[in-house]
């Protein structure tokens, strides 16, 4: 019962939070909106008892938020917000698909029928099944996921870097 | 046998040594007709004595090529033969000093060889291919001189007119071999009845186009511009004979009915291209149209029931032309041209040369004791005798009127005219061409009686048409002396002289549609076959362009078709979920 | 079964606000800001399925490492492009991007 109030509450900050991003017009407190929001959902994923991954999004959303802030401000035109010009564009297509997507998800989420609820684990025993997990089964896609990243980092580096004069 | 063999193979290795060598062409052209004409005089004698046999060579399956020598065969092998060695003889000196001597010979002696093999055939399948093959030497050879503008023209029209007609050789084999389930020829003569009738009229037409028979007598006038010693030896005496032999071997299957299309057809033919030759103003030409309008007295012949008859003017025929021909060949060495306007006065200047012409001519005319009177009358005897005498008589005398009419012509327009002195090449090989050939022309006649003998046919002989013939072939000499062309003919000449086109001829009946025809359906392609495939390329293209709208290159508009085609899968896969459920 | 509900429901509701987010905004890395926040919901969905419905396979808890390691590359991706496009170009306003018409 505890548990269903915490997700419920966290997800609603998790909400309000998403909603603040888009409504200032601040980059640096949308930024800090989005930071809030990821934080909450960690905390969601803390409710729902995987620590590991609760403590991991919290993390590493932390110190994502805070280098989009800095990217904000480089290069947004207007990045304290107080020009007060509207920066968005296709509203009525992009509201109608947004209530639509939400919708269509939450029906589903409740009409589906899915089945009864298993017994939760301890989270130590939860970390130690994760690490044989990782090494175990999942070790391909483990390593799959450090090429891709490792490709992911030359390709940035090389887009950013500045052309030799 | 292999002495049989040896008159197809001696041309053949000629053909072959000369090809290789490509030297001393003539000499070896020579020593093949040589070895040709002994061999078939052999044979000859050997048949004469009593011998008949026939060899099998692998064919189809189920049809092996036959080689049949019996007097039939016999008698035309020699013929072939003999007119062969003596225009070869001609040709040595004719062709001296021209270019392609080495092309020339190979070709004579490829035709000597497969005339030679359609002549001993004994099934079907090896005279078709023989009877195709002359027609290809007959090509080559019409279109020997192909720098000369009209001749490739000529060449193909001889070729078309021919292989058109040869279509009723095919469907008549087919037709033949699938009733009586055998390709020997003589095997094939017991089928009766509409299959018999139909074969018939197919073989006639087959042979109305190789012996330039009407209506498809134009190809052999045009095929005047080969050399004179091809036209001496084919379109004289071997490759318009193959019709003329086709008919004569097939005799036994020719029913009453066909029988009677042949003979008046022949005769239409002998009146109407005797008329083409009193109007001719070329001398080849008014020989060709003579040569024609002999074929047509031996398909009379046939009609009227005797191929004896026709066989004997056939081979008569043979000498009397080979020789009127090298004579013309002559007065064309020594004028340049063939046209009599050039060629008046050329028996004045050479009286040896246009004394052989001129006793070559009167045996055509049927001029007594020559060869021409024996077998001319012998025709007009048969016409007499046969069941449809009423109407193939009258065609016949008025055939043989004709014939005079236009050798006494040529004959007065050579003689006519200025002497002028030109030396020509090769002198003595081509006056004992034509002085041989001549002299066949004098006493062929009086083989009438062996020849009946062997092959076992009747010839007719009957002294009022003996009279009759006689008269009427005198008649035609006078006029054709006495009075040109115009005073003769009148309003015919132009007609004559364009061979009796009738509806604008084969140019707008055959040509013209065919033209239209293939016209109509290339217009059916382009517009409908690739209108339909332009129509798609058009449809894909545009369809393209609106597809192409869609694609601004801005990052939101295309989240936003991303956004939207995930909404269809969700979409399809909750309507399979549902219907899981 | 409730917690089940209602941690479905937040993760549909905040991937309806990262949709519109996505699509209504002109700057790049606010147009990213949504992308991050629908893949967040996706992780959202995956752990509370992971927990209330498979808790004994653990590669659902894989599958959320996964798509944080997406987060993350398609922040670095998206920075450096950006970047290049500043460079070039001297804003990052998605409207103005459209050489890459057809």
């Amino acid at each position: 019962m505890a548990q269903a109030f915490f997700t419920g509450f966290f997800g609603l900050a998790a909400i309000w939070f998403g909603v603040v991003v888009f409504r200032t017009s601040s980059m640096v407190r949308s930024a800090l909106a989005l930071l809030f929001s990821q934080a909450a959902i960690g905390a969601m994923f803390l409710a729902m008892q995987t620590e590991f991954l609760g403590v991991l999004q919290i993390m590493m959303m932390a110190t994502e938020m805070a280098i989009m802030a800095i990217f904000m401000v480089m290069y947004m035109m207007d990045p304290g917000g107080l020009g007060g010009m509207d920066m968005t564009h296709q509203k009525r297509l992009s509201i109608a698909a947004g209530i639509f997507g939400g919708a269509a998800a939450v029906a589903v989420s409740l009409l589906g029928g899915w089945g009864t609820v298993g017994p939760s684990t301890m989270p130590e025993a939860q970390v130690a099944a994760l690490g044989e997990e990782l090494l175990g089964r999942s070790m391909l896609v483990f390593e799959t996921a450090g090429i891709t990243i490792l490709t992911a980092m030359i390709a940035a580096t090389a887009v950013a870097i500045e052309r030799r004069r | 046998m292999t002495v049989a063999a040896l008159t197809i193979l001696g041309p053949l290795a000629a053909l072959v040594a000369i090809l290789l060598f490509r030297r001393a062409p003539a000499a070896l052209a020579l020593l093949g007709a040589g070895v040709e004409v002994v061999s078939a005089a052999v044979t000859l004698v050997r048949v004469a004595g009593g011998a008949n046999f026939s060899a099998a060579l692998p064919g189809l399956p189920g049809f092996p090529l036959r080689i049949v020598v019996e007097p039939l065969t016999a008698v035309l092998a020699v013929l072939v033969a003999v007119v062969s060695v003596l225009v070869m003889v001609y040709a040595v000196g004719y062709m001296e000093g021209a270019r392609g001597r080495v092309r020339f010979f190979a070709k004579m002696s490829f035709f000597a060889a497969m005339m030679q093999t359609l002549v001993v055939a004994g099934d079907w399948v090896l005279l078709l291919a023989a009877w195709e093959l002359i027609g290809l030497a007959s090509y080559l050879l019409i279109g020997f001189s192909h720098e000369k503008g009209r001749t490739g023209s000529a060449a193909t029209r001889a070729f078309l007119y021919t292989r058109t007609a040869d279509l009723g050789l095919y469907v008549a084999v087919f037709v033949l071999i699938s009733r009586s389930g055998t390709s020997e020829i003589s095997g094939t003569f017991g089928v009766g009845g509409p299959a018999a009738f139909a074969a018939g009229i197919l073989l006639l037409l087959a042979a109305a186009g190789k012996s330039a028979q009407v209506p498809l007598q134009g190809w052999l006038q045009d095929a005047m511009v080969a050399p004179t010693p091809v036209t001496a030896f084919l379109h004289s005496a071997t490759l318009v004979a193959a019709g003329a032999i086709l008919l004569i071997r097939t005799f036994p299957l020719l029913s009453p009915g066909v029988l009677l299309v042949v003979g008046l057809l022949g005769g239409v033919t002998a009146v109407a291209t005797g008329v083409t030759a009193v109007a001719e103003r070329d001398l080849k030409r008014l020989l060709a149209a003579s040569t024609s309008s002999q074929y047509g007295f031996m398909l009379l012949a046939l009609g009227a029931g005797f191929p004896a008859a026709a066989l004997f003017h056939l081979a008569a025929h043979a000498a009397m032309k080979s020789a009127l021909f090298a004579g013309s060949g002559i007065f064309q060495r020594a004028r340049g041209s063939t046209s009599f306007s050039d060629l008046g006065g050329s028996g004045r200047e050479r009286p040896l040369v246009f004394t052989a012409f001129t006793v070559a001519g009167l045996a055509l005319a049927a001029v007594p004791p020559l060869a021409g009177y024996f077998s001319k009358d012998a025709i007009v005897a048969a016409a007499y005798e046969s069941g449809y005498g009423f109407v193939l008589l009258p065609l016949a005398l008025a055939g043989a009127l004709l014939t005079g009419a236009y050798v006494a012509r040529a004959l007065r327009l050579l003689w006519r005219g200025e002497k002028r002195a030109e030396p020509v090449a090769g002198m003595r090989w081509m006056w004992a061409g034509l002085a041989s050939l001549t002299v066949l022309a004098v006493f062929v006649g009086f083989l009438k009686g062996a020849l009946s003998g062997l092959i076992g046919e009747e010839i007719p002989d009957e002294l009022v048409t003996t009279v009759v013939g006689t008269a009427a072939a005198f008649l035609g000499l006078f006029l054709g002396w006495t009075f040109t062309a115009d005073r003769l003919l009148g309003p015919l000449r132009a007609a004559a002289e364009n061979g009796f086109r009738l509806a604008g001829g084969v140019d707008a009946l055959v040509a013209k549609p065919a033209l239209a025809l293939a016209e109509a359906v290339r217009v059916a392609d382009e517009r409908g076959i690739d209108g339909v495939i332009f129509a798609l390329v058009r449809g894909a293209r545009d369809l393209g362009e609106r597809v192409r709208a869609l694609q601004s290159g801005l990052v939101h508009r295309e989240l936003a078709l991303a956004a939207g085609g995930m909404a269809l899968l969700l979409v399809f896969l909750a309507v399979e979920a549902m219907r899981g459920l | 079964m409730a917690t089940l509900l209602v941690a479905l429901v937040a993760g549909a509701v905040l991937f309806g606000i990262g949709l519109y987010g996505a699509l209504s905004q002109t700057n790049l890395v606010m147009i990213m800001m949504g992308v991050e926040l629908m893949l967040g919901a996706a992780m959202v969905n995956l752990v509370a399925f992971w927990r209330f419905l498979h808790p004994a396979a653990y590669s659902g808890q894989m599958f959320v490492l996964i798509v944080m390691t997406v987060m993350a590359l398609e922040m670095a991706v998206g920075f450096g492009v950006g970047t290049a496009r500043f460079r070039s170009r001297g804003s990052v306003e998605m409207e103005e991007a459209e050489d890459l018409k057809g």
